[in-house]
């Protein structure tokens, strides 16, 4: 089963990107915040998200969304399991988004050394604060090597050149 | 301006005394809950109160366990089996239920915000603690009601 695995910060699209590309109604687990998070959005995630998309060749691609919150790293490991590459959704309008990214490859770092990464800059229609030479910058200090697109977590079209990208990447 | 920020100052100071003496009285009265739960049946060994995106209100637990992690779990768990339910025709979750080899867990609503994990010791029957751990939802529901009044 190929199964990709969307993960990132809360408020970075996660649950918008899956839903964006979807072909069925996806599997969510919304519940109310009821921490600082509701300053940001209502609903977060506390399970998972699901849903498939099917490629031209007809292989059915698994998307799986996990909570962004770290007490919910468990759900990180479990969801992680047996899957092919990693979507990383950043925020670009945070106040310290390559904090986030650093974050998220140390805690996918053995997975991204299996499998495989591309990094998607969300929100960059409200925020410009944060050149995306600054997140390619980053990586290569960090002598990391990955595809960075500025997406719209709502753009079906932007999400797929996130999968098309990293199924690219796997391939490569 | 000076008297006006001193009044704003004043609501506030007033507001966060007022919100810190609920947060108390609540932890109060979850403790109280989880109290009574725990020694209305010796088959229950531990419970906690999260809210419904996993952080911890209360906690009977034993030492070693995490109330973070098991706050968090408990969440993943139920909303994952409310879709399940829903998904699967068969209405909203009346409880979960993990029968393990040295004892059972379960999980319930406590009110729209809550949840209750219940950790009962290897026992044969299921019924009373689950009654009891049922009466300790409606109390934190009612609870959480009041005090959102």
């Amino acid at each position: 089963m190929d199964k990709i695995i969307f993960a990132g910060p809360v408020g970075a699209g996660k649950t918008t990107a899956i839903g964006s590309i979807s072909e069925i109604p996806p599997v969510g687990t919304d519940v109310t915040c009821t921490d600082e998070s509701a300053q940001i959005k209502e609903k977060t995630t506390v399970a998972m998200d699901y849903s498939y998309i099917t490629l031209d060749d007809g292989t059915r691609i698994h998307l799986y969304g996990t909570p962004g919150q770290d007490r919910f790293d468990f759900m990180w490991q479990i969801l992680a399991k047996d899957g092919i590459g990693l979507v990383l959704l950043i925020n670009r309008d945070h106040p310290d988004p390559l904090h986030q990214l650093g974050f998220y490859l140390n805690a996918f770092a053995d997975f991204i050394q299996e499998t495989g990464v591309v990094i998607g800059l969300t929100k960059s229609d409200i925020s410009d604060k944060h050149d995306i030479s600054k997140f390619q910058d980053f990586l290569y200090e960090r002598q990391q090597v990955f595809p960075v697109f500025d997406v719209d977590a709502r753009s079906e079209d932007d999400i797929k050149v996130l999968v098309h990208a990293l199924l690219a990447v796997l391939n490569h | 301006m000076r008297i006006i920020n001193d009044v704003i100052e004043q609501i506030s100071h007033t507001n966060f005394e007022q919100e810190t003496q609920t947060q108390e009285i609540l932890a109060q009265e979850l403790d109280k809950i989880l109290d009574a739960l725990l020694t209305s049946s010796e088959d229950i060994s531990a419970a906690i109160i999260s809210s419904v995106d996993g952080h911890s209100k209360a906690q009977r637990l034993e030492a070693d366990m995490d109330e973070h992690r098991f706050a968090a779990m408990s969440s993943a768990l139920l909303a994952l089996s409310d879709n399940l339910a829903s998904e699967g025709g068969k209405g909203n979750t009346e409880n979960v239920l993990i029968e393990g080899t040295n004892g059972k867990i379960f999980l319930l609503h406590a009110g729209p915000k809550h949840l209750l994990t219940v950790f009962t010791h290897n026992c044969g029957s299921l019924g009373m603690p689950l009654a009891y751990a049922k009466q300790a939802t409606e109390q934190i529901a009612a609870l959480m009601e009041v005090l959102a009044s």
